[in-house]
């Protein structure tokens, strides 16, 4: 066993540039320019005595049309209004049905961002490949329609009138992380808590280094065959570095993280942690990976989530969320 | 970190690629399944290896240049199976003198499928297969996730696993039969659908079960309510006279019914603090398993877990092993 640095003092190289917020404005901007266009189609199959099942579509930057699957409680079994769930999901997974989550009384959306199944008639970089494609340039890299998506998931739960627009949270674990803290991040007035898992797309470039383990081992094999880029991407990635959209987060934040992760490497999850201005806690798991402890962590989860978004019943449990 | 509740294995992949070893299930449900041995099952496959021998592989081997790296060379073979459908994987070979040692990833159940981790390229020969409905194989069939495990799933000869079967089995063929592999020295991970491979093609040295999804599989979908399980429970749901096609099914899939056949060492992943994969739960696949049998008790820490799986298919196959473990000089409190 090889022995690493003082994890929680590590010294990240993110720096932050000087157009940040300008960058995200535009974006934003835009996004809120398109029409949601929100799509619900049942789904029988899914569905259940108590949990209502919808395949969902709606519109997003680029007029990319992105699926996701919608659960809500059936008012039989729990009557509205319901606070709303963002399910964000990993890198390489596709979304789960939040089915255990609207049985505990959330309505919950789980997004499939543009590339994931269903969302990639328009998009499709291929796995791997997302965190490379377009590396070199901000305007057109593929996290920046990727994080408009699962903002867009967000107004998708505003578009509902049975969610309670005072009560929306978001989950995940890995990009699922990464992607609670983008959508804390941009929509800072209407996010009210999130809960992020061994978060992803932090401190990109430093990642890179400190593994060798999928995705962000991705980038280590383009720096391979393209060392020239490596400045150019490093620019772009500040622009979509959690890091940076960190301190836009205004609402209380559970961070969790494996001490052992290498795909994506604790200390990254400190830096995080320091880089949130508001309420954080950070759990941390000595000898995990990137299960980031989620066989204890999981019940901290619900409970977190629980105490800021009231759902109906705290009786049931959650499938556990997996990068 | 002691409190834990139910859990079944799951047969995903995590970011990482390696196997996700538990999810939620409720407790108390009556099983609505009882495994059965179909009456055919020897036929069933039998079948499979006839379609497959009517068809030669004929690999295709393009070179990754963006994956290949300082130790091994990454290609992306296309072949054909059964149905003349034409699968991929992702396939390394170290550099250096040869043969290497071989290990063949079996497929999660998911839609992605990543090259080898980079500390298994250095050391093996690696095949991570592209089945049908996966990404990279995905054309003409798309698989849907949720959907894939159900698809066609009342006609044993239209179910899309049984290709998915003979797209393992292919895939494995072909590592077997390249010229870089010391084929004494061939590891089989992941699923207990290497339990199937290896009792349908003997020839592994070991074989390691990192997540049981195969076995008991309706049993364990009357017990969760957690994907991929309840895709089945969704199924029989909504069409109840299914149950018993449902049920047949997934018996000729399920390990138990071939584990007689087993002839690799295995190293049987076990969560004692699990009644889906407790020594109970496991009994009816174990019994008939003659071979080396070996048992690695979980402690649910992904690392910890990761490296004795890592160490002890190291043993086996003759490599160092390479833990992914460190440790920290020093840990910050929580906050």
């Amino acid at each position: 066993m090889t022995t690493r640095g003082r994890v929680e003092h590590y010294q990240c190289s993110v720096t932050r540039p000087a157009d940040f917020d300008a960058f995200w404005d535009q974006i934003l901007a835009e996004l809120d320019g398109i029409p949601l266009d929100p799509e619900l189609t049942p789904v029988p199959l899914r569905s259940t005595d108590e949990v209502e099942v919808f395949e969902i579509h709606y519109t997003s930057l680029d007029d990319v049309r992105i699926a996701g699957w919608y659960c809500r409680p059936h008012e039989r079994h729990i009557a509205g209004p319901y606070p709303g769930l963002s399910i964000v999901p990993g890198y390489v997974s596709e979304p789960t049905l939040p089915k255990s989550w609207a049985k505990m009384g959330y309505a919950a959306v789980g997004v499939a961002p543009r590339g994931k199944l269903r969302s990639n008639s328009q998009f499709n970089p291929g796995y791997p490949g997302l965190l490379i494609n377009r590396i070199i340039d901000r305007n057109t890299y593929s996290y920046r329609g990727f994080y408009a998506d699962a903002v867009r998931a967000i107004d998708f739960l505003l578009s509902r009138e049975e969610v309670d627009s005072s009560r929306i949270g978001v989950h995940g674990s890995s990009q699922g992380g990464a992607l609670t803290i983008v959508s804390a991040a941009l929509r800072p007035d209407i996010v009210t808590c999130g809960a992020a898992g061994a978060p992803y797309l932090t401190g990109y470039m430093d990642c890179a280094e400190l593994t060798h383990s999928y995705p962000y081992e991705e980038m280590n094999e383009y720096f391979r065959l393209y060392p020239e880029r490596q400045e150019q991407a490093r620019d772009t990635l500040n622009y979509f570095d959690c890091l940076n959209l960190a301190s836009r987060v205004r609402a209380p934040m559970l961070l969790y993280a494996g001490l052992n992760d290498d795909v994506c490497p604790p200390e990254t999850a400190f830096a995080l942690r320091d880089a949130l201005p508001g309420e954080v806690t950070l759990h941390t798991y000595e000898r995990c990976g990137h299960d980031a402890g989620n066989y204890w962590e999981m019940r901290n989860v619900e409970a977190f989530l629980a105490e800021h978004l009231c759902p109906a019943t705290t009786n049931e449990h959650a499938q556990t969320t997996v990068g | 970190m002691t409190e834990h509740h139910e859990r079944v294995p799951q047969a995903g992949t995590t970011d990482a690629g390696d196997t996700v070893t538990t999810i939620d299930a409720p407790t108390g449900a009556d099983p609505k399944f009882t495994s059965t041995r179909p009456g055919d099952l020897n036929a069933w496959w039998d079948g499979i290896d006839e379609d497959l021998a009517a068809r030669p592989a004929n690999p295709e081997y393009e070179v990754a240049p963006l994956q290949s790296n300082e130790h091994a060379t990454v290609y992306r073979p296309r072949m054909t199976s059964i149905d003349n459908y034409v699968i991929a994987a992702w396939f390394s070979v170290p550099h250096g003198d040869g043969p290497f040692p071989a290990l063949f990833t079996t497929p999660g159940y998911a839609s992605v499928v990543t090259p080898a981790h980079y500390d298994l390229r250095q050391r093996y020969v690696t095949m991570t297969v592209m089945t049908r409905g996966q990404r990279g194989a995905d054309k003409p069939y798309a698989a849907a996730f949720p959907g894939h495990l159900t698809n066609g799933i009342t006609d044993p000869e239209e179910w899309v696993f049984r290709g998915v079967m003979a797209d393992i089995l292919r895939a494995w063929e072909v590592l077997r039969d390249h010229a870089a592999v010391d084929t004494r020295r061939i590891g089989i991970t992941g699923t207990d659908a290497g339990l199937l491979l290896n009792a349908r093609r003997p020839g592994a040295k070991a074989v390691q079960v990192t997540s049981t999804f195969w076995y008991r599989l309706g049993e364990l979908a009357s017990e969760t309510e957690a994907y991929p399980y309840e895709e089945i429970s969704d199924w029989v749901r909504t069409y109840p006279d299914d149950r018993d096609a449902v049920g047949r099914s997934l018996g000729y899939v399920d390990p138990q019914f071939q584990a007689g056949k087993v002839t690799a060492a295995v190293h049987l992943n076990r969560d004692r603090e699990s009644r889906f994969l407790d020594d109970a739960w496991l009994a009816p696949l174990v019994k008939d398993i003659g071979s080396e049998l070996a048992y690695y008790d979980v402690t649910h820490e992904g690392q910890t877990d990761h490296d004795a799986n890592d160490a002890w298919m190291s043993d086996q196959l003759g490599v160092d092993p390479a833990p992914r473990s460190w440790q920290p000089e020093e840990i910050g409190p929580w906050r």
